[in-house]
């Protein structure tokens, strides 16, 4: 399959999350992962665009921007937001934040799971403040060697 | 749309059981907060979640569960899940919810355990 980009921009809305859900669903089942493999890539999506909309859209105008590559090999999604809007963190992934983000989190919790879930079932996870004083979350998930490939 | 029409409230023995007929994701997930804290607010202290109907569900909502379950202990209640997609189970293991929830294969085995 020739390399093809995708991209698409959502409103700050959680409204807007589902049916980008179901959109990179249809798409990862159509390259050929497994249906667990769907489901990881569809719930790792839902948390990043989650996060983007809950911590990283101030400028609720500018929306959250999803850069979506597909090739024989892969599909690698870029989710960027804008910023928390709040000065003491504008990027609201410091490393500090993540790191009080991941000491806190227990089972008993009732958030900070995203990036643990994120980070677990993707292939490649990262994450960087961007230009725009926003967070870009970067992860790609191997066709063939995707960590769960039982059917 | 409001998602709170896809979950449906029926009672049996004084349990409540909430059906949910939507997949979970932060909208629904919402909703699903706000049912349950309805519970609360109407002093229900029993509850059973049957997901049989659902194919997907985030940590916020599975957050939602775990809040409202740790809530109804306080007082004397609790909230049990049952029927559990395979998926669904997998993401309950992955954040340890289903060591502080009780997770059960069938409504009745749930309504069962009160």
């Amino acid at each position: 399959m020739a390399k093809a980009d995708i991209e698409l921009k959502i409103p700050s809305a959680v409204f807007y999350i589902e049916p980008v859900r179901a959109f990179i669903g249809n798409l990862a089942q159509s390259l050929g992962f497994p249906r667990k493999r769907v489901a990881d890539i569809q719930l790792v999506l839902d948390e990043i665009c989650t996060n983007a909309v809950h911590h990283g859209s101030a400028n609720a105008a500018v929306g959250v921007k999803l850069r979506i590559e597909i090739d024989a090999h892969a599909l690698e999604i870029l989710v960027r937001d804008t910023g928390s809007g709040d000065a003491k963190r504008k990027n609201w992934l410091t490393h500090e934040r993540l790191s009080e983000i991941e000491a806190n989190r227990s089972p008993s919790s009732e958030s900070g799971h995203g990036i643990f879930i994120a980070k677990s079932l993707s292939d490649t996870h990262e994450m960087q403040s961007n230009e725009v004083g926003g967070t870009d979350v970067r992860v790609v998930f191997h066709l063939l060697k995707s960590s769960n490939t039982e059917l | 749309m409001d998602s709170t029409q896809l979950m449906k409230l029926r009672e049996s023995s004084g349990i409540k059981i909430i059906e949910i007929k939507t997949d979970l994701s932060s909208y629904a997930a919402s909703d699903l907060r706000k049912v349950l804290e309805g519970l609360l607010v109407e002093k229900v202290d029993r509850v059973v979640v049957n997901l049989s109907e659902v194919s997907h569900i985030n940590s916020t909502a599975v957050g939602a569960l775990v809040g409202v379950a740790k809530r109804l202990r306080q007082s004397g209640g609790d909230l049990k899940i049952c029927a559990l997609a395979d998926n669904l189970t997998r993401t309950f293991n992955l954040i340890g919810a289903s060591s502080v929830l009780e997770i059960y294969e069938s409504e009745n085995s749930a309504l069962a355990a009160f």
